[in-house]
């Protein structure tokens, strides 16, 4: 089991957003947290990084407790909403600062930074400014410098929220081919039913602080455990229908 | 008489006008004034006493520009990362107490507390430091608020904690996101923190006093002398205004330039 968690209970001083929440991602595959805003996606991805700690419960990742452990020593792959890239450093320089903040040397992290680049398409970008990326290709450089660290587990908050309706289909994909290509447990959270039917190996219904269903997406969609569950489904027949 | 939108808006433009014509008259006055005794200013400005004064000025406000950043940044840090109690309070006494306090009153209280008649046994008065040290009290709050206010904004974009998932540490973190990004204000804050310096009078004064050569600056040469040296306070108080705005407005360009 890659990560395991048990019954976890997390929140902001005393309100409690997170309750008896338990959750098991497995080798390689993409689980995708959906569920309505606010029903604790972000505080349960804030958990596993460190910026919250939880009140009760355990969270295992490959075998190893994350109980107490400090941010910078959990080797979790985070991707932020907004990216987090740092504007300050180019393209190749936010992908190698895992590794330079490591102590590595500067062929070796120049080797993987480009390897990861590579990874996802976006090699002959190396030199760029931030500023001069377009929200996808935002989103791939975050993904390969959250990559290159090597990390135990893939963290990534809303990933295709920023990205317009226009080029969403073609960015999820490409998406979706990269995290083929990763060999390590993936959690994605989104509260689109939509990115999650597209990314997901396996989705869990997040409702008020807890996992409600666990399954395939075929499973999901075909068997929604309850009204709301129903009710968030019906919404992607919709506009799956209406793309038609 | 219900006044129209158009002549609200006249009234103002006409009321920031004043504003623009005072600050700018007062700043341009001493030229216009010089203009009739030029020679006499030249002189006064050639003269040991301005000179040394004025090289005082400078390397005292320099001195207390980089005591203010040694000291000011890492307390920005402190307050823009930590929260902790009585934070706000402490806050205003650091940032906004010392820019609303009496200079002279900060003199005397650094006199008692630095002077001959020190608690800790320290005598730092009528001294070089005593100078850099007032001024480090009025003008240091410049850097400590223009930085925290930056490093403020960085910890909200949570690039932070991106930084530490990918393995950096807190001083990691601080050297090479807080520091770099912030670099503007940082530079912002040190310019700002100089051309105050540079004008700091009353804390100097009490505090470093005037001996000439040694703890003489612009602002206490001119507190002291306007009264029976006219011309040559007007030159020194030439000199120091000339070289506030002058590092200010090549601050302010080599900041456009950046951006």
């Amino acid at each position: 089991m890659a990560l395991q968690i048990t019954k976890l209970k997390a929140g902001y001083g005393n309100k409690v957003i997170l309750e008896n929440c338990s959750l098991s991602v497995k080798g390689s595959e993409t689980v995708v947290l959906m569920g309505p805003s606010g029903c604790g996606k972000s505080t349960l991805l804030l958990s596993l990084v460190g910026v919250l700690t939880p009140s009760t419960g355990k969270m295992l990742l490959n075998g190893k407790s994350l109980d107490g452990m400090p941010i910078e020593m959990r080797n979790i792959g985070y991707l932020p909403q907004d990216y987090g890239l740092f504007p300050h450093l180019d393209v190749l320089g936010n992908v190698e600062y895992g590794l330079m903040v490591r102590g590595a040397q500067k062929t070796e992290r120049q080797k993987t930074a480009l390897e990861m680049l590579e990874l996802v398409n976006l090699h002959d970008l190396s030199r760029r400014k931030i500023k001069e990326l377009s929200g996808g290709q935002r989103q791939r450089v975050g993904l390969a410098r959250a990559l290159a660290i090597k990390p135990d587990l893939i963290l990534l908050d809303e990933p295709l929220s920023n990205v317009d309706q226009l080029t969403k289909a073609e960015v999820a994909n490409k998406l979706r081919e990269v995290f083929g290509r990763i060999k390590i447990p993936k959690i994605v959270v989104t509260h689109t039913p939509y990115d999650a039917f597209v990314l997901a190996d396996k989705i869990a219904v997040m409702i008020e602080g807890k996992i409600v269903q666990t399954g395939t997406p075929a499973q999901v969609f075909a068997k929604p455990k309850n009204e709301m569950i129903g009710k968030l489904v019906q919404q992607l027949e919709v506009k799956t229908i209406t793309k038609k | 008489m219900k006044l129209s939108s158009a002549h609200a808006i006249i009234i103002l433009y006409f009321l920031s006008t004043l504003l623009i014509l005072f600050a700018v008259s007062t700043i341009l006055y001493q030229y216009i004034a010089a203009l009739g005794s030029l020679s006499e200013v030249i002189k006064a400005i050639g003269e040991y006493r301005i000179l040394s004064a004025l090289w005082l000025s400078i390397t005292s406000s320099i001195g207390a520009t980089i005591v203010a950043l040694l000291l000011g940044i890492p307390l920005a840090y402190v307050f823009a990362t930590k929260d902790f109690l009585w934070k706000s309070m402490v806050e205003t006494l650091v940032i906004d107490v010392p820019q609303t306090f009496p200079p002279v009153a900060e003199g005397i209280i650094l006199l008692l507390m630095l002077g001959p008649t020190s608690p800790i046994g320290l005598n730092l008065a009528f001294t070089f430091a005593a100078l850099v040290i007032a001024k480090v009290f009025i003008a240091g709050p410049f850097v400590v608020s223009f930085v925290s206010r930056k490093f403020r904004e960085i910890r909200k974009s949570g690039m932070n904690l991106t930084a530490r998932s990918l393995g950096a540490d807190q001083f990691q973190v601080f050297t090479t996101i807080f520091l770099p990004l912030s670099f503007n204000e940082i530079a912002a804050g040190a310019a700002m923190c100089w051309a105050r310096a540079m004008g700091e009078l009353g804390g100097s004064l009490i505090f470093a006093g005037v001996i000439i050569g040694q703890t003489e600056t612009i602002p206490t040469f001119v507190a002291t002398n306007s009264q029976t040296l006219l011309i040559p306070s007007l030159a020194a108080s030439i000199l120091v205004t000339t070289a506030s705005a002058l590092a200010l407005f090549s601050f302010k360009r080599l900041m456009a330039k950046g951006e």
